[in-house]
């Protein structure tokens, strides 16, 4: 049993890690785009801005279990095939960038106006100021919503039981729940409370840390 | 330095700046001042193109400033030093990178190997020159030893400090102040224009004040301009504005005084020649006659005290004032309160 608890563990902190990294990534990217463009952005956009916030709106309604099975032929262009661990990453990514830019987004809006006000009174770029800037100032916050990312990950990642990511969950609901073994059951859910007090307590550690 | 000419701003529908022209001087300390919502901060930022405008022109150091592209804007800006009421730190660096900030952006400005190289120096701190440089201006504005403070643990006056060792460390040849001292406590307030004065007399460096107290204006700057929901009131020197007191700026700068109901007040004004506590004693005593002070105000402005009195004089007795005070060539005027408007 321990033997597939580990296995299982793996496939976990697999999914959630590349897919927590990538849509950091990409959600601060699109996060950076919807700080730009809105209303008190650097560069203003209305229509860009709106467009932007539809398309991020639009994948969040999406229940994830639709999404991935919706995404399956995407999944399959891009990981080469629709079903395991690796596979389900996309669809994580593609559900969790907008979330991430949600959250990111917040960051970047409680930064002082005055800072980003002063930074261009001395001559910074646009790029200056959101690396060195914006960035910079909200990495504490920034921080925190990673960890809030990945726990939502985690549990985004047991659906993926169903494309065959395997995982704790899958272990817990196929093994436990179906084959009635209570306790892989119950020991693959401790396992998944760990990992999250884990999660959180590394990401309150940073915070503390850099703020 | 600044040239402003037929300057109009408005946002939506709503005009901001009308129709403003002057110009700023080298070398000088020049005063913008009104209430708040009165487009002074508005207009200050439309020397450095933090905000555009919609009319006129604003030329400065012989650029216009409408026409600049975004990296001619940069340039400007880098002459050109502003600091805050909010100061406008991040509050995650230190003392010493704040002001080492403005040096680091430009040491890896533009898109060549050395400013990438550069770029990726900033991830670890400041160089050798930068903190160099960065010291020399907290040397000056008295904060070396905090230079590994947070600057979230200073107070307002050292956060101010670390503002204008900022803003002064590209070199610039302007100071944009925006309600520098509105946030702080008034001997502090004195302190940080006590400081203004004394980087504008030794760099020689063009300063331009936007605020709303009086004590400020008075204390630093040479000439101001005072505006009223975006329209200039009057605009001169300061010490002469303050003896001749045109109506805008006496309505600024007079808090409300009770005037007394009978009798005329008169309000005397006491350049730098007159001692006024002499002049209202012998006054009374010359004349023989009684009268009460309603009001007034003493100020100090730069080396002198400049300021004025409300007395308050009965009917009777006013001929005989007047006399006394167009013989002793004294600056007055009566004032409109109702009853007794001249």
């Amino acid at each position: 049993m321990a033997e597939m608890l580990f296995s299982a563990l793996y496939e976990t902190l697999y999914m959630v890690f590349f897919s927590s990294l990538f849509s950091a990534v990409g959600g601060f990217g699109l996060a950076i785009l919807l700080i730009m463009t809105g209303p008190h952005g650097l560069r203003p956009n209305a229509k860009v801005y709106a467009i932007l916030d539809i398309i991020v709106n639009l994948l969040r309604s999406f229940p994830f279990m639709i999404l991935m099975i919706a995404l399956i032929p995407f999944t399959r262009i891009v990981a080469g095939v629709a079903y395991g661990s690796t596979a389900a990453i996309v669809p994580l990514t593609i559900a969790a960038i907008p979330f991430m830019a949600r959250l990111v987004e917040g960051s970047l809006l409680e930064i002082d106006p005055g800072v980003i006000e002063a930074a261009r009174s001395f001559g910074a770029s646009d790029r200056q100021i959101i690396f060195r800037v914006m960035f910079k100032e909200a990495l504490p916050s920034i921080t925190l919503n990673v960890a809030i990312l990945a726990i939502t990950l985690l549990g985004y990642s047991a659906m993926a039981g169903a494309i065959g990511g395997g995982g704790l969950g899958a272990l817990a609901y196929n093994e436990g729940y179906i084959r009635f073994k209570s306790d892989i059951m119950f020991f693959s859910v401790v396992v998944l409370i760990l990992v999250v007090q884990c999660i959180q307590s590394g990401g309150n550690y940073l915070y503390k840390k850099l703020r | 330095m600044i040239t402003v000419r037929n300057l109009q701003k408005h946002y939506g529908g709503a005009p901001v700046l009308r129709d403003l022209s002057f110009s700023v001087e080298e070398g000088e300390i020049f005063g913008i001042v009104g209430h708040s919502g009165a487009g002074k901060s508005t207009l200050l930022r439309c020397f450095n193109g933090l905000e555009r405008y919609q009319g006129g022109s604003v030329t400065v150091m012989g650029k216009d400033v409408a026409a600049l592209d975004d990296a001619g804007l940069k340039l400007l800006r880098r002459e050109m030093g502003m600091i805050f009421q909010n100061f406008g730190l991040m509050g995650r660096k230190n003392v010493l990178e704040n002001v080492a900030f403005p040096l680091q952006i430009w040491a890896s400005a533009g898109n060549g190997p050395t400013a990438f190289l550069s770029g990726l120096r900033f991830w670890r701190g400041p160089s050798k020159d930068v903190t160099a440089r960065a010291m020399e201006f907290l040397e000056l504005v008295g904060l070396a030893d905090k230079r590994f403070e947070r600057v979230q643990n200073l107070s307002g006056g050292q956060k101010q400090r670390v503002g204008i060792a900022r803003a002064l460390a590209l070199y610039p040849k302007i100071l944009l102040c925006d309600e520098a001292t509105s946030a702080l406590d008034p001997n502090t307030t004195m302190d940080i224009l006590d400081l203004l004065q004394d980087i504008n007399s030794r760099m020689k460096l063009t300063m331009v004040v936007v605020t709303h107290q009086m004590e400020v204006v008075k204390r630093i700057c040479h000439r101001l301009l005072l505006l009223d929901k975006g329209v200039a009131q009057c605009l001169g020197k300061t010490e002469e504005l303050f003896i001749s007191a045109p109506e805008g700026l006496k309505k600024f700068v007079e808090d409300e005084f009770t005037l007394i109901p009978s009798g005329t007040n008169i309000r005397m004004m006491f350049p730098r020649d007159i001692s006024q506590e002499a002049i209202i004693t012998t006054m009374a005593r010359d004349l023989d006659l009684s009268f009460s002070i309603v009001g007034g105000k003493l100020e100090r402005y730069l080396d002198d005290v400049l300021g004025f009195l409300i007395i308050n004089v009965p009917d009777e007795h006013l001929d005989a004032v007047f006399r006394y005070m167009r013989e002793k060539n004294l600056h007055w005027e009566v004032l409109g309160n109702g009853r007794n408007a001249v």
